[in-house]
């Protein structure tokens, strides 16, 4: 009976067709752990030139498509939610940052931009501010890795406030207290709520926050 | 018979493919939407019929009142722009204005590919069903969420694909699995497809709606706070 079984078994994984969807080869948990696209057969062959036939000259016998998954850097659970929603997109959302900042800005060209990250998690918080750094230069921005400072007094009063009120009062003491000068310009990134997955950006300048997105 | 009986023996897979399983960190059950005025809007088109995108939008509406919000749900013809308000019904008035609202969540279905393997159906024969015969559906939802202006806050295409399994082969090595190995959270016969689909969709508008209420508070401020010095009018 349990020969029965493995010989079944054997039968059907041999003469099913190769499929990422969860099944006999396949765990609910590792179909889940890929990002697939649906691709036509021309794309797909163009890019997986060993795996997918091109089509033949005078075309297939019947409609291919081909479906590409790639596996996730990191499989899912092993870092916090919030954390993994951030980082696996990173480079898209600090990329869609920096280019808003200078698409709505463009007098500020010449400015040195700084980049200050409000985010719970320092770890998380520094890579957010590197990617946005490089996502400045990229837009052929001047970048300082200076970071404005704040006195402890500044500091007791501002982490009192409501955050509506928190960034543009921490900008005035910036501008008050010499740590931004009059061709600084900076960047917050903010994470607003703990229940939220994006990011928001301002712009402190002269001692002027405002909300960019 | 045996074919007759055998190919009743189908099973239904889903996989979510792009969006529909990123992190979720919106509790569905907390009061994530207090006072928000939402107006869903679920468009009938390719895979939707006027019914389907009218329970959809009863399930996405109660999805978010419970979680606080006041919901009015329409539904309209693809493309065509036509709305029909249903709930909040108003007695005693044919056509009333559409209802003021906060945010507007639209949501749109349509099929990216559809397949039916003929290499499996012949196998599927030639083996009295023990080689399952292989359909699957692509599919897109498109979400988008709008303030009361039109300005798009949030645009996001989730993308899945069902898959089904036909043939006893399919049916009763599965039905096996599940019985005797898989895990509850693991299983794939039953109604798991549809349950799993659901869950990754609701959670997936959840979250889209809580960032595109955070995105429309701040753009709310910029427009009430003075402008940067220098900026453009």
């Amino acid at each position: 009976m349990i020969e029965a079984i493995i010989l079944w078994l054997g039968l059907l994984v041999f003469v099913s067709p190769k499929d990422p969807a969860p099944g006999l080869l396949h765990s609910k948990n590792e179909a889940r752990n890929l990002e697939c696209e649906r691709l036509s057969v021309e794309e797909a062959s163009r890019a997986h030139p060993g795996d997918v036939a091109p089509p033949g000259p005078r075309g297939d016998y019947y409609a291919r498509s081909a479906l590409v998954c790639t596996e996730r850097l990191v499989r899912p659970g092993l870092r916090d939610a919030r954390d993994e929603a951030i980082l696996s997109t990173l480079d898209a959302r600090s990329s869609e940052l920096a280019a808003a900042a200078d698409a709505l800005r463009p007098e500020l060209q010449g400015a040195t931009w700084l980049v200050e990250t409000y985010y719970p998690d320092p770890q998380v918080a520094a890579k957010i501010g590197f990617a946005t750094k490089n996502a400045l230069v990229f837009q052929g921005l001047r970048v300082s890795d200076r970071t404005p400072l704040l006195g402890a007094g500044d500091v007791q009063v501002i982490t009192r406030m409501t955050p509506s009120d928190a960034y543009a009062a921490a900008c005035r003491r910036y501008a008050d207290n010499g740590s931004l000068g009059p061709d600084d310009v900076l960047l917050g990134v903010v994470s607003l709520d703990p229940r939220e997955t994006a990011l928001h950006a301002g712009l402190c300048q002269q001692g002027t926050w405002t909300w960019l997105r | 018979m045996l074919l007759l009986a055998a190919t009743t023996g189908c099973i239904h897979v889903y996989q979510p493919m792009a969006g529909f399983h990123g992190p979720v960190v919106v509790d569905p059950q907390a009061r994530n939407f207090g006072d928000l005025s939402l107006t869903v809007v679920c468009e009938r088109g390719d895979l939707l019929t006027a019914a389907e995108a009218r329970t959809l939008c009863q399930h996405v509406g109660t999805l978010f009142e419970q979680q606080g919000a006041v919901v009015t749900t329409t539904t309209s013809e693809s493309g065509a722009g036509e709305f029909e308000f249903e709930e909040p019904a108003v007695p005693g008035e044919e056509e009333a204005p559409p209802p003021a609202t906060d945010l507007t969540l639209e949501l749109t279905s349509r099929e990216l590919h559809k397949a039916n393997d003929p290499v499996s159906w012949v196998l599927f024969f030639i083996s009295a069903t023990v080689v399952p015969a292989v359909t699957e559906t692509s599919f897109a939802v498109d979400v988008t969420i709008k303030d009361e202006s039109g300005f798009v806050l949030v645009a996001d295409s989730l993308q899945g694909r069902l898959v089904r399994r036909m043939g006893v082969g399919a049916w009763g090595t599965n039905f096996l699995l599940d019985s005797f190995l898989r895990e509850d959270a693991d299983r794939i016969t039953g109604d798991a497809a549809h349950q799993d689909l659901s869950d990754d969709l609701y959670g997936q508008l959840g979250q889209l709606l809580f960032n595109a209420k955070m995105q429309w508070q701040v753009l709310s401020q910029a427009a009430a706070a003075p402008s940067l010095p220098g900026a453009p009018p």
